[in-house]
């Protein structure tokens, strides 16, 4: 990583903890913010992925596809930006879908890493617990927008924690000349 | 490659190179255990997690693809299974920097950095001879794919052929159907292999190495051609009959080196004439369509050298390394192998590094900054330090 690779994922941490926090603070309210951030989320990634097509995957057999992709997803981010009043079960739905997929998948890691006697098995198991239990407080209080939104605000707070930590990890190997 | 090329061929190699069954059974172990040393194994045995020289399957789903997982996962891949051919090669006008440093971490044969990793490895152990035996082979079977996820380096797509031979020698072309399931093995009758998913993600880990070619660049038998996403649609053939023909004769040439018998190891030079007696047979066994070669492969080695091969076993060693006192683990079996992975690791980092292509991570050279970075390697430079005052 580099020096200002470490600087941009610190205070992008930083931004996300401050923006999960708020949007705790903020409680049912906070519904139209996280569609905001979808609609700039699908868009920033509509544009990513035009970048990437003209630096990388235009020399791709096949790469036309990338810059099609690229144009749907900034399509898509424009269409849910002029989407007003919108339910907030989507970002329940939106929930649910992450939260039980990551729990899932956690678990058969964890089934996995013990049958490889991984002692890396119990936090596997812990984090898949943990999300399942997340999609369904979110499935039992799916009439709650406040609770929904709580849970999306934890969720960009652990993000924000992995980015700053991310920030500070020791990545050089050291090489000694052969004499 | 697989087992069967890794361990029974590579002990194969080694007795014709004049190692003895004993030695051949240290190298041809260490070779097929680069394919084993995964972080679980070392979290198992207490060892330094660096060292690791593969991930597991379960390992890889974990792994994260930031910048600084990334840096690891290519560390890995690149060090030990896809060593890259030309760190300076020429990229297309208008390519990102990210493009180039990809397209340079491609893996290709008789590269300086094979000369870097033979040349580390002698005088360092069968351990080390092992190591660097499986990364040769590998670059045979791996060539034309980086071990750094990329879909822009390696994915495939629905162009890909087997040749099959006729009588006259003339080659047809049959299509390939790729699936996805794992647990089914590969169907050589109806030509159906398994390969990773497609995963339009840039950096996902579904676009390692050959996973979209699925095993088929282990296969020693297999000849096929396909469109590689780098290559601008031009077609490869890859003739992997001829290619591990070479791996083999390639790594009796680089043993013998190993082995004190030649001065200087360099590229492009095979013990074409010490398997001359043997070349039909080797050949017979290469050709041969199956899935593992391993049973052939060991017959004949067992001809060569008169003693029985035992099976690999990955817990042959665990006991003694686990036991031994903390001052004395260098000196048992996977001690030697933990220290000789962390030097090839450190080594090809560095020459990434110093091209001027981040992907692999940093490197310090420690003679000019002292020691900082990742603690493990603490111990590889206490013990060279306390081998050099040996020596000197």
């Amino acid at each position: 990583m580099t020096k200002l690779q470490r600087i941009k994922s610190f205070i992008f941490g930083l931004f996300m903890m401050f923006g999960g926090v708020l949007i705790i603070a903020i409680g049912s309210d906070a519904a139209s913010i996280i569609m905001d951030l979808l609609t700039i989320s699908l868009i920033l990634n509509g544009i990513k992925t035009i970048i990437y097509y003209s630096r990388m995957a235009r020399f791709m057999v096949g790469g036309d596809q990338v810059l099609i992709r690229g144009l749907i997803l900034l399509d898509l981010g424009a269409f849910t930006g002029t989407l007003y009043n919108i339910s907030h079960i989507y970002i329940v739905g939106y929930l649910v879908g992450i939260h039980a997929f990551g729990g899932v998948i956690d678990v058969m890691h964890a089934l996995e890493a013990k049958r490889l006697a991984s002692p890396s098995w119990k936090f596997n198991l812990f984090s898949g617990i943990i999300n399942i239990i997340l999609a369904v407080t979110c499935l039992v209080f799916l009439r709650s927008t406040t609770i929904a939104v709580y849970i999306y605000g934890v969720g960009l707070i652990y993000s924000a924690f992995v980015r700053i930590i991310t920030a500070f990890r020791k990545t050089a190997v050291v090489y000694i000349t052969p004499s | 490659m697989q087992e069967d090329f890794h361990y029974y061929a590579t002990y194969c190699a080694a007795i014709l190179a004049g190692y003895t069954h004993e030695q051949s059974m240290d190298i041809c172990y260490s070779a097929q255990l680069v394919d084993m040393c995964s972080r679980t194994f070392l979290i198992k045995i207490k060892a330094p997690l660096s060292a690791a020289t593969t991930q597991l399957q379960l390992e890889m789903m974990d792994a994260r693809t930031d910048p600084v997982g990334l840096q690891d996962i290519t560390r890995i891949w690149v060090s030990f299974h896809f060593l890259p051919a030309d760190l300076n090669a020429k990229v297309r006008k208008g390519a990102g920097r990210l493009y180039k440093s990809k397209y340079r971490l491609i893996c290709n044969t008789n590269s300086e950095l094979l000369v870097n990793t033979v040349t580390l490895a002698n005088g360092n152990g069968l351990q080390a001879a092992g190591i660097a035996m499986h990364i040769l082979a590998d670059t045979w079977a791996h060539r034309y794919f980086a071990g750094t996820p990329s879909l822009v380096i390696n994915n495939t797509n629905y162009y890909f052929y087997e040749q099959i031979a006729n009588e006259n020698g003339e080659y047809k072309d049959i299509p390939i159907s790729f699936r996805h399931s794992t647990s089914v093995p590969d169907d050589l009758e109806n030509h159906k292999y398994t390969n990773s998913l497609f995963q339009s993600s840039e950096s996902s880990i579904m676009n390692l190495g050959h996973g979209r070619a699925g095993h088929l660049p282990d296969y020693s038998f297999i000849r096929y051609k396909y469109l590689p996403a780098w290559g601008d649609y031009e077609e490869i053939i890859k003739d992997n009959p001829s290619d591990f023909y070479h791996a083999f004769c390639q790594m009796i040439y680089a043993m013998q080196y190993l082995h004190g018998d030649i001065s200087k190891f360099m590229i492009n030079t095979y013990a074409w004439n010490t398997a001359k007696p043997y070349e039909d047979e080797i050949k017979a066994i290469i050709k041969k369509r199956q899935l593992n070669a391993a049973a052939d492969w060991k017959a004949f080695g067992e001809r060569l050298s008169g003693k029985e091969i035992e099976p690999f076993d990955l817990s042959k060693y665990e006991s003694e390394y686990i036991d031994a006192e903390k001052d004395n683990k260098n000196e048992t079996f996977l001690g030697k192998f933990i220290l000789a992975a962390m030097a090839q690791k450190s080594m090809v980092t560095n020459k990434i590094f110093l091209s001027g292509n981040l992907l692999a991570g940093y490197s310090i050279d420690f003679n000019e900054k002292g020691f900082a970075g990742i603690k493990d390697y603490k111990m590889l430079v206490e013990y060279l330090q306390q081998h050099r005052t040996k020596t000197t």
